[in-house]
């Protein structure tokens, strides 16, 4: 009998809130024995499930599904923040020129313009057709932290491989290597935060900064709940006890992890490529 | 059963039992299967049931006295019993409390009850995570509520329109509480759909196929597949206006070019399932309560199933119609005003067909069944005054007013609140082992009728007078007089008539006590489903063995067979099919404390965030220490014996030999 | 009571009070209802709706509740007379009745949904397309903006025929680009301002320009027509028509906060040329109060100086440009305190104030039927014909109780929250004589 016929606990019990840890331990809190339908008088019964389908895994299809609700409506928030801010700087909104290049911009500019709000629209509407906010952005290297993200999914199908297949060298190496590029995509996301930041694109200074942290932000927190489920699943692989009939569990995981590779393909295309 | 090594983190089984000789017996699993302790750390889907409904009975009366007081502003032209401020706090209050943390969880309470029964299921798919949903909708309602006394509750309406629920407009903390007790108890929410759509698809007794499941389990399908995507619609507006008013993000500041509008279209698109996620329910209990007073099938059960997927599929495409007047042009408008006019067919079509089961039934007309033939006409009362706002340049005189009013609460209270009621008269004795007094029960439902309709109808008029809502007063001139006064006190009438309902529950447990507390039977009602073929109260195990289904009705076709056609002919009594409830060898979920510690870390971090951010450092310690403590949990206590059910050495064999 | 100079003006207002208590007091008693439509646009709505519509709606509820109570009376058995083994046949549906009745209410709906579109777009119409002859204003139909602020309205009328925008960016169009905070397009400052009371003319459509200054409001005169949210940052068309002259009242109908019951509009109606004669006298600047023919007042305007017009404007030198209305500035927590309140310079040509909450005006004797009469008033001409020297016996004064102590501690009348920019604040320093200058001198703003 195979695991996929036990009707199990999971732990897909957190909303993105409090993402990582949650997410994590979500999957490190797999099925125990105290399941409810299947036990005691009644193991005549084949335990399938009526749907042919573990309910770890229909939970975490139904996780997922409720996610893409989430992920849209976030990207539907973002894109419409975006148009919108570049709407008013075209048309010089003094406001959202001061949120997105601080009070000194504004007061940097030449005697007579500053507080005319004529003058100042002007200025900036020439500032924004020449260079909208895009060139904030490194294509190239958001263009790297995200192929390595991609191939991370490669490498999390072949630890799944490795486990079915009871090759628990493979399996680290590759639940490790699919952990690594998790984190240097994140490390890339906080190098890329940092810089943006820097260059004036605060949180609060612009419907543009709000609606791009925020998005993407929330992926990251994503992601790093997927490394630490890597991680979890690493631990045990060690202590030995990611055997081949837990093969689900990394399928699981997995699940989880090309999810969030999608959504960053979505998210990619969306914020960095379309201008 | 390789059951045991599918956990992977947990104890091996056994090792808890000697606590002496195990250094982390902190992870032993409870053992109390009475009192305070066994409620706090159950995992059973019946107990948790009760939970809900009595924490819902707890908002209810917090949400019922807001009413009230709202009422009693009103009952006269420019009275001073509410402050503007405290009205306006009154009303967010008693419809996010209403909507959120009584209809939303009454719906929960039955699901969690009856889905695995009726599907013939020992218990959920995720026990634990059944408890955990429970335990973080009541802390994220408490902590809503805590508003009262710590500066003031919500006052931007249940709705809480940007930019008036930003920082600016809303100084005080009481958005805060609504923004960060609602994200909590979605989570609540969230997790349960997960949890209960599982167990309907996942764990039916061989032979309940989807078109064999009762009504009920149909309705509560489509509902929590409608939170599950309508609820992280709602988290991400939270999220933005958590963004914005304590993080200084700028989603809704208009200044900066944001469009309001961002907020409506989120909140409705999560809004308008909502509605529908809050009245299902109730049609799925009045689908099982019809029937069996009815002592006929229910008519046109094909449609009665698809009509409740129709309205949860047309649910998603209406939601503008909360939003005529906001400027959406008349393209939109249109395009909206024809599709909510349309989830008028499959609403009449269960209006219809709950008539044509009345149609030549023989009706008994007990509590539980008037309250439900009540549904059926007071909703339908609702869904008339409905079809006169989708009519777009109609709702543009309504849109706002009392009428709008009248035409939710003909809805949510005739609707889904009578439907509840009706479910809780008839499936009292299968949780609780007696009946509700009939007696009492009719004038529970009389006085219900009267002061309901006493204090909802007029408020078609006045709204059709011009009597916008969310006003904390008005004026002499205005002729709003005499129809308010009128609601008001209808309004005390109703409420005399709600509260009943617990003193009916109060005065039947006396009487039952007081005859030596005889067996109500398992099928008091001659009943059709699963649940009915247990004893009552239900055994903690549900089934003996579990059931083979071969029909809709299963039970019923168990105790009647078919002599002609159409005509049935009695071949046993319920009691005499029914299982005996002995639960040897039978083997159920142990009792976790993680659940509930889990949860109570929510709410540290919610006032983390409204207070000061250094309460996020124990908020967080303790949802890492309650999530390992979840997952190092052991698989179970195997060697409790004393559990209320014995374990045959079978289990124990089966557990070791995979 | 201060000596009421007669002019034109205050005749006017008198007469419009004096109308509005003439139909509070008699048929009147129902000031918002839905049902008593009084202009083309309300009655289309009615229209859509009665008897049709209502019609069926009446049908069906009385056929599946009625008829539900019935069939329930006449299936009912006694629990006791139930016999287990005569059960009622057994019917498990019948398709083509159910699909019946799917069907048929879905045609039925899709009947009625083709008025409902029509009257959808119809109301859209502009009043170019609908008063193609009318010239009220710049040569065109009246248009009037109408922004929403906490809590009260603002009314502007494009006096100056150059429309209600500014060209912001001076390329020589009004467009897209002439954009501020916060409506999408600058306001322009020189138009004619009123606050709480809207006077239009009657007999055309005016359409209406709606926006808001701060939160999301809604505006509604029900006789008129229904109800458009005002939503800031964005600017929403809608129209009204007035069949008659009157007032015509509503309420915000949007959920705006702390007093959004006490923010209520009036609407008055002129015939075309009475409206024509407020507007040129509302053109006008203020008078100023002569410090020897009436120095109490002088003494007021000195009062309002120094502690009202910071945030209250009154208009008394066309050319000064700190006289014009508010400016929509950059600062949101200036723009919320500074200039934003009522604009005052013809405060007593209205009848009411305060957010239309209260008359500026009442009657000694408000149950007086015989008002209207006495007052010699007509529908066609009500304001011309008002005999001055009546004015004291037809028991119309000003509203000075409620005016003084709205100046000196307006929140106690009204919910506000000055300490958080929201509202009028309190003026405890202001004496009994302070307040008796500064009503004088309002009553001057004629």
């Amino acid at each position: 009998m195979t695991d996929t016929a036990t009707p199990s606990d999971t732990g897909l019990d957190v909303e993105d809130l409090d993402a990582a840890a949650a997410d994590a331990a979500a999957d490190l809190d797999a099925p125990t024995a105290n399941n409810a339908g299947d036990h005691g008088a009644d193991e005549h019964d084949d335990h399938a499930t009526s749907l042919g389908l573990s309910n770890m895994k229909l939970a975490m299809w139904l996780f997922l599904g409720s996610e893409c609700l989430l992920f849209g409506a976030l990207i539907s928030t973002y894109l419409l923040s975006k148009t919108r801010f570049l709407t008013e700087l075209v048309a010089g909104n003094p406001n959202v020129i001061e949120g997105l290049m601080g009070e000194e911009a504004v007061e940097a500019l030449p005697d007579g313009t500053r507080g005319s709000i004529e003058n100042v629209g002007e200025i900036f509407q020439e500032m924004a057709a020449e260079a909208s906010v895009e060139p904030i952005f490194d294509i190239p290297f958001t263009s790297f932290s995200s192929f390595v993200l991609l191939m991370s999914s490669l490498a999390m199908v072949l630890a799944h491989k490795a486990t079915e297949e009871g090759d628990y060298k493979n399996q680290r190496i590759w639940l490790a290597a699919t952990a690594t590029m998790g984190s240097i995509f994140i490390g890339g996301q906080i190098a890329e935060f940092t810089i943006f930041f820097r260059e004036g694109l605060t949180f609060g200074g612009s419907l543009f900064g709000s609606a791009f942290y925020t998005l993407t932000g929330f992926h990251g927190v994503h992601v790093t709940g997927g490394i630490v489920m890597l991680m979890a699943l690493l631990i045990l692989s060690f202590r030995g006890k990611l055997n081949s009939d837990r093969a689900e569990t990394v399928e699981l995981v997995g699940l989880y992890w090309h999810f969030v590779d999608v959504v960053w393909v979505l998210i990619f295309t969306i914020v960095y490529l379309i201008p | 059963m390789a059951v045991i090594e599918n956990n992977p983190m947990a104890l091996p089984v056994g090792e808890s039992a000697n606590r002496a000789s195990n250094p982390l017996g902190v992870f032993a699993r409870p053992r109390a299967v009475t009192g305070l302790k066994d409620w706090l750390t159950t995992v059973d889907h019946k107990k948790i049931g009760i939970m809900y409904g009595s924490a819902a009975m707890f908002f209810l009366l917090i949400g019922g006295a807001a009413a009230l007081a709202l009422r009693i502003q009103l009952a006269t032209p420019n009275s001073s019993f509410l402050s503007a401020d405290a009205y306006n706090q009154a009303f967010t209050m008693h419809g996010t409390v209403m909507v959120f943390l009584v209809v939303m969880p009454i719906g929960a309470a039955f699901a969690n009850y009856l889905l695995p029964l009726q599907v013939g299921a020992r218990d959920v798919a995720f026990p634990r995570i059944n408890a955990f949903s429970f335990w973080v909708f009541l802390f994220g309602g408490l902590m809503l509520n805590t508003s009262w006394f710590l500066g003031g509750g919500a006052n931007g309406g249940w709705f809480n329109y940007a930019p008036n629920n930003g920082i600016i407009y809303s100084p005080s903390h009481g958005i805060d509480f609504w923004n960060v007790g609602l994200l909590i108890a979605g989570i609540g929410s969230l997790t349960g759909a997960v949890n209960l759509i599982t167990t309907v698809l996942n764990m039916r007794a061989p032979g309940m196929t989807l078109m064999r499941m009762p009504v009920f389990v149909w309705m509560t399908l489509v509902t929590q597949f409608l939170l599950l995507f309508a609820i992280p619609v709602l988290t991400v507006a939270q999220i933005l206006l958590l963004m914005d008013r304590n993080f200084g993000a700028s989603f809704f500041a208009v200044d900066l070019g944001a469009d309001p509008l961002l907020w409506q279209h989120l909140f409705w698109i999560f809004g308008h399932p909502e509605v529908y996620l809050m009245i299902l329910p109730a049609f799925g209990i009045v689908s099982e309560v019809i029937p069996t007073f009815a002592r006929k099938p229910i008519f046109g059960y094909p449609f009665m199933v698809f009509s409740g997927v129709a309205i949860g599929f047309m649910g998603w495409g209406v939601w503008a119609h909360h939003m005529f007047v906001s400027g959406l042009g008349p393209l939109s408008v249109s395009a909206f005003s024809f599709a909510t006019m349309f989830i008028a067919v499959p609403t009449g079509v269960k209006v219809l067909n709950w008539l044509a089961t009345l149609w030549g039934g023989k009706l008994t007309l007990n509590t539980a069944m008037l309250f439900a033939i009540g549904l059926v006409t007071q909703f339908t009362i609702g869904g008339i005054s409905g079809v006169s706002h989708a009519i777009a340049p109609s709702d543009t005189q309504q849109t706002d007013t009392y009428y709008i009013v009248a035409h939710f609460h003909y809805v949510l209270f005739g609707g889904a609140l009578f439907g509840f009621i009706s479910g809780l008269y008839f499936w009292w004795p299968k949780a609780f082992g007696y009946k509700l007094n009939e007696g009492h029960g009719k004038f529970n439902f009389w006085a219900m009728v009267l002061g309901f309709n006493l204090t909802f109808g007029p408020m078609h008029i006045l709204g059709l007078q011009g009597m916008p809502r969310r006003m904390h007063t008005y004026d002499d001139a205005m002729g709003f007089n005499l129809w308010n006064f009128v609601a008001s006190i209808g309004s005390f009438i109703l409420a005399i008539g709600t509260l009943w309902v617990l003193v009916n529950a109060f005065i039947s447990y006396r009487a039952w006590k007081a005859e030596g507390r005889p067996d109500v039977g398992p099928d008091p009602w001659d009943g059709r489903t699963l649940e009915w073929a247990i004893q009552s109260p239900a055994p903690e195990h549900n089934f003996d063995v579990t059931p083979q289904v071969t029909a809709l009705d299963d039970f019923w076709h168990q105790k009647y067979n078919e002599v002609e056609h159409g005509k049935l002919k009695r071949v046993a009594t319920g009691a005499e099919l029914a299982q005996p409830g002995n639960g040897e060898g039978v083997h159920l979920p142990a009792p976790s404390y993680w659940p509930i510690f889990l949860s109570a870390s929510m709410p540290v971090i919610g006032y983390g965030v409204i207070f000061s951010l250094w309460l996020l450092v124990p908020g967080l310690l303790m949802m890492t220490a309650g999530l390992f403590g979840w997952a190092l949990e052991p698989a179970d206590d195997l060697d409790i014996d004393d559990h209320g059910h014995g374990h045959d050495a079978d289990d124990h064999e089966l557990v070791g030999a995979h | 009571m201060h000596n009421l100079r007669p002019t034109p003006m205050m005749k006017r207002s008198l007469a419009i009070a004096a109308l509005g208590l003439f139909l509070s007091a008699c048929a009147d008693d129902k000031p918002l209802n839905t049902f008593e439509d009084r202009g083309p646009r309300a009655k289309q709505l009615n229209d859509l709706m009665y008897p049709w519509i209502w019609g069926i709606m009446a049908l069906v509820f009385v056929l599946v509740v009625f008829g539900g109570i019935a069939l329930t009376i006449k299936n009912r058995v006694a629990p006791e007379d139930f016999d287990p083994d005569d059960l009622p046949e057994q019917v498990h549906g019948n398709p083509k009745l159910e699909w019946g009745w799917t069907a048929v209410p879905a045609v039925i709906l899709a009947v009625i949904s083709i008025p409902t579109i029509i009257t959808i777009w119809s109301l859209e119409e502009t009043n170019d397309e609908r008063n193609a002859d009318s010239t009220t204003l710049c040569d065109g139909p009246l248009d009037v903006m109408v922004i929403g602020q906490q809590w009260w309205w603002e009314y502007r009328y494009d006096t100056n025929c150059n429309g209600f925008f500014e060209d912001v960016n001076g390329d020589g169009v009004v467009d897209d680009t002439d954009k501020e905070w916060p409506l999408e397009i600058a306001l322009d400052d020189d138009d004619l301002v009123v606050a709480n009371q809207l006077v239009i003319p009657t007999g055309e459509q005016v359409d209406l320009i709606i926006t808001s200054r701060d939160v999301i409001h809604s505006y509604w005169i029900p006789r008129l027509n229904g109800k458009r949210d005002a939503v800031p940052g964005r600017i929403h068309t809608w129209n009204i028509e007035a069949d008659a002259p009157g007032e015509y009242n509503g309420w915000c109908t949007e959920y705006c906060g702390l007093s959004h019951a006490r923010m209520r509009m009036s609407a008055v109606a002129l015939t075309p040329a009475e409206f024509q004669d407020w507007l040129a006298e509302q053109t006008a600047p203020a008078d100023i109060p002569n410090e020897e023919a009436d120095h109490l007042a002088w003494e007021g305007r000195q009062l309002f100086q120094n502690n009202c017009a910071s945030c209250h404007v009154v208009t008394e030198d066309e050319n000064d440009p700190d006289d014009v209305a508010f400016d929509y500035g950059q600062d949101f927590e200036a723009s919320l305190a500074a200039r934003a309140a009522p604009n005052l310079t013809h405060f007593a040509s209205r009848t009411v104030f305060a957010g239309a909450i209260f008359s500026q005006y009442r009657g000694v004797d408000a149950d007086d039927d015989d008002l209207f009469t006495k007052l010699g008033l007509t529908d066609d001409d009500p304001a011309n014909d008002i005999p001055y020297t009546e004015l004291g016996e037809s028991g119309l004064q000003l509203n000075e109780v409620q005016l003084r102590r709205w100046i000196s501690n307006a929140p106690s009348m009204k919910a506000m929250d000055p300490d958080n920019l929201l509202g009028m604040p309190a003026f405890p320093q202001l004496t009994e004589e302070d307040l008796e200058a500064l009503v004088a001198y309002l009553e001057t703003l004629d």
